[in-house]
């Protein structure tokens, strides 16, 4: 860039382009930033969308497509007859209302008592406050496993083997699947939002429990819906309690029929995929069907809750230890 | 049922203080302050009581069993009889069983590499997609469907296929690249993609954790950086970083027990065996005592490091702001 002769000042035209050239550098940057950024986030998602784009993609190939190794992403057509099939040998509309009561009932349970528990350890502070959440964050820690044969002791003495008991009673008090990640979840909420409302409440003549159940609760409404949706989902696919607990053939749940779906076709030789059972055809995509249909209600309610659900997980005051 | 006590003691203090006190004035006073204690503490008990119910019922008393039987042997099969045979289970296991002790430094040190891998990878895909662009909620929703599978059985049988590699569910390196890269490149390259498969599988909830740690910092703080001519990356060091790290501590928890408890973990499904399969209960009860007090020590580690760790830096800025 030249100054000019006379006064010794950059003329306008030439500052002009200056500025012009610098500023086309910086949009190429930012561009380039971008694709980038694109780059790295578009493969991110592909490596957690792969294995799930290819379980809905071969649950509806058909046989052909199946063994010819130049079809992954493209069936050549859609066979939607796999998850008809599916949902016969899953025996599908009987077994979805068992998980569905299993799931329904023990996400109520851990909604209602994780969030009065919650309340409890975020309001209150006395003696043994400390030590007792404590225990909450220990109870986390404990591996199922590792006191699973004395609970199977303890629910046959007290009789609730072959029921749904030991799975749901449970969350009615704070315990069960990730009972105590609930608690935490609520005690965080209930901490990060001020006390004026309450004390208001109080003033008036509100008792606790009304408090809680009037005022608290329905300002939580985003850290349930957190609490719904996880507890949902998590209980809908466990199925090691369950196979534990349940005994009888009629009152299993979906998830725990995919093992015996699987072990159909592998106790086959894996290489013959098609393979012929009273009638019809079992094969990889009748299995990839079987195993969609298993998690698609858990799909339906995420991606009806979806945008509350991330507002939600904002709006937790996790992050405020 | 510690509450109960100090509630049943307040009304003997109400007695106890009453007759000292001679002024009429202060009597209803302090009797006032007296039911207001107890007051607080009837509330805690009804906020609580689910849960000290819960806790009594199912989870001190399987732990107490658990580790009773843990000592001892099954004598009689019917009703559950015991009979005490000291640290006889626990020797079998640590001395005798070949079976445990690689198990268990296999489980050990591979939690332990892909624990801080995971910390790492959905922090940054936390990073990746906290601030605003086009296409937010489809990349949110790609990387929640993790969390959907859940620890089930639908994601473990995803992610086994891809390792045994016989339907090939996971990404496979293509056979040109393969041959471009020659064989022992290639295994390497391959394993590494299976294992951030397995770990960005695994990092659902983590990247939730973050997210919602990310939203929580305020912004000024970022504009106040940007003022003084901060780059993107200091700010990400020292503002970003700090303002998580208890978020970080909860994730590492979390993750690392979510990696000891998941039932695709072989030494869970060792456990089980014995219990269930071959039916040594006293010897299943050991295992999961050993697992678990290692388990618990790491995470007491992990929680002393961290205290420590901030606690110097507290002291660090203390001297920064005294200069």
């Amino acid at each position: 860039m030249a100054r000019d002769g006379k006064t010794g000042r950059f003329s306008k035209q030439e500052l002009g382009k200056h500025f012009n050239s610098l500023a086309a550098t910086a949009i190429t940057k930012r561009i380039v930033v971008k694709c980038f950024y694109y780059l790295v986030i578009c493969s991110m998602a592909f490596v957690f969308l792969y294995p799930f784009l290819t379980m809905v993609i071969t649950s509806v190939m058909t046989d052909s497509d199946l063994i010819n190794i130049t079809v992954k992403w493209i069936p050549s057509e859609l066979k939607w007859s796999n998850y008809k099939i599916a949902f016969n040998q899953l025996s599908y509309r009987r077994y979805f209302f068992n998980s569905l009561i299993i799931a329904g009932l023990s996400t109520v349970g851990h909604v209602l008592s994780c969030a009065l528990i919650g309340y409890g350890f975020a309001r209150y502070t006395f003696k043994l406050s400390g030590p007792l959440f404590a225990l909450v964050i220990l109870s986390m820690l404990v591996p199922v496993q590792t006191i699973i044969f004395p609970m199977y002791i303890q629910y046959s003495k007290m009789g609730w083997l072959d029921s749904y008991k030991p799975l749901i009673v449970p969350t009615f008090f704070g315990y069960g699947l990730n009972g105590a990640f609930f608690i935490f979840l609520f005690r965080q909420f209930f901490k990060s939002l001020p006390k004026e409302m309450e004390e208001a409440a109080r003033l008036d003549g509100c008792g606790p429990l009304r408090t809680f159940f009037r005022i608290m609760l329905p300002m939580s409404k985003s850290s349930v819906l957190v609490a719904t949706v996880l507890s949902f989902v998590w209980h809908w696919n466990d199925y090691f309690e369950p196979n534990i607990y349940i005994r009888t053939p009629a009152k299993r749940v979906l998830p725990s029929l995919l093992p015996s779906l699987y072990a159909l076709l592998n106790s086959e030789d894996a290489m013959e995929l098609v393979m012929e059972d009273g009638g019809f055809t079992f094969n990889n995509a009748m299995l990839m069907a079987g195993t969609f249909l298993v998690i698609l209600p858990v799909l339906i309610v995420y991606s009806v809750l979806q945008k509350q659900f991330m507002e939600g997980v904002e709006r937790s005051g996790l992050a405020g230890m | 049922m510690k509450k109960k006590t100090s509630a049943d003691a307040a009304p003997e203090a109400v007695t106890a203080v009453t007759p000292e006190k001679p002024a009429k004035e202060k009597k209803p006073r302090t009797k006032r302050i007296l039911t207001l204690e107890r007051k607080h503490t009837l509330e805690v008990i009804i906020f609580l009581a689910p849960w000290i119910i819960g806790t009594a019922a199912f989870f001190l008393n399987p732990i107490i069993s658990s580790m009773r039987l843990s000592f001892s042997e099954i004598t009689q099969l019917k009703g559950f009889k015991m009979g005490w045979v000291g640290l006889k289970n626990f020797e079998y296991i640590l001395a005798y069983d070949i079976n445990f002790m690689p198990i268990f430094v296999t489980v050990v040190k591979d939690t332990l590499i892909n624990t801080p891998l995971t910390l790492v990878f959905s922090l940054i895909i936390a990073l990746l997609i906290n601030k605003p662009f086009v296409g937010r909620g489809f990349f949110r929703t790609c990387f929640f469907i993790p969390v959907l599978l859940g620890s089930g059985y639908v994601m473990q049988q995803l992610l086994q296929i891809d390792a045994m590699g016989t339907v090939g569910v996971g990404i496979v390196l293509p056979p040109m690249l393969k041959g471009l890269l020659g064989n022992t490149i290639s295994v390497v390259v391959q394993s590494f993609l299976d294992r951030i498969t397995l770990i960005l599988w695994h990092s659902g909830v983590q990247i939730i954790l973050f997210l919602a740690g990310l939203q929580s910092i305020n912004g000024t703080l970022y504009e106040a950086a940007k003022v003084d001519g901060a780059t993107q990356w200091e700010m990400f060091w020292k503002i970003t970083l700090p303002m998580i790290s208890p978020i970080i501590l909860l994730n590492f928890v979390y993750t690392m027990v979510m990696y000891f408890t998941s039932s695709d973990n072989e030494l869970v499904a060792y456990i089980i065996d014995e219990v269930f399969v071959s039916q040594q209960f006293g010897q299943g009860a050991a295992m999961g005592w050993v697992y678990f007090l290692f388990v618990f020590a790491l995470c007491g580690l992990v929680f002393g490091i961290i205290k420590l760790n901030s606690r110097e830096k507290k002291g660090v800025t203390a001297n920064g702001k005294r200069r």
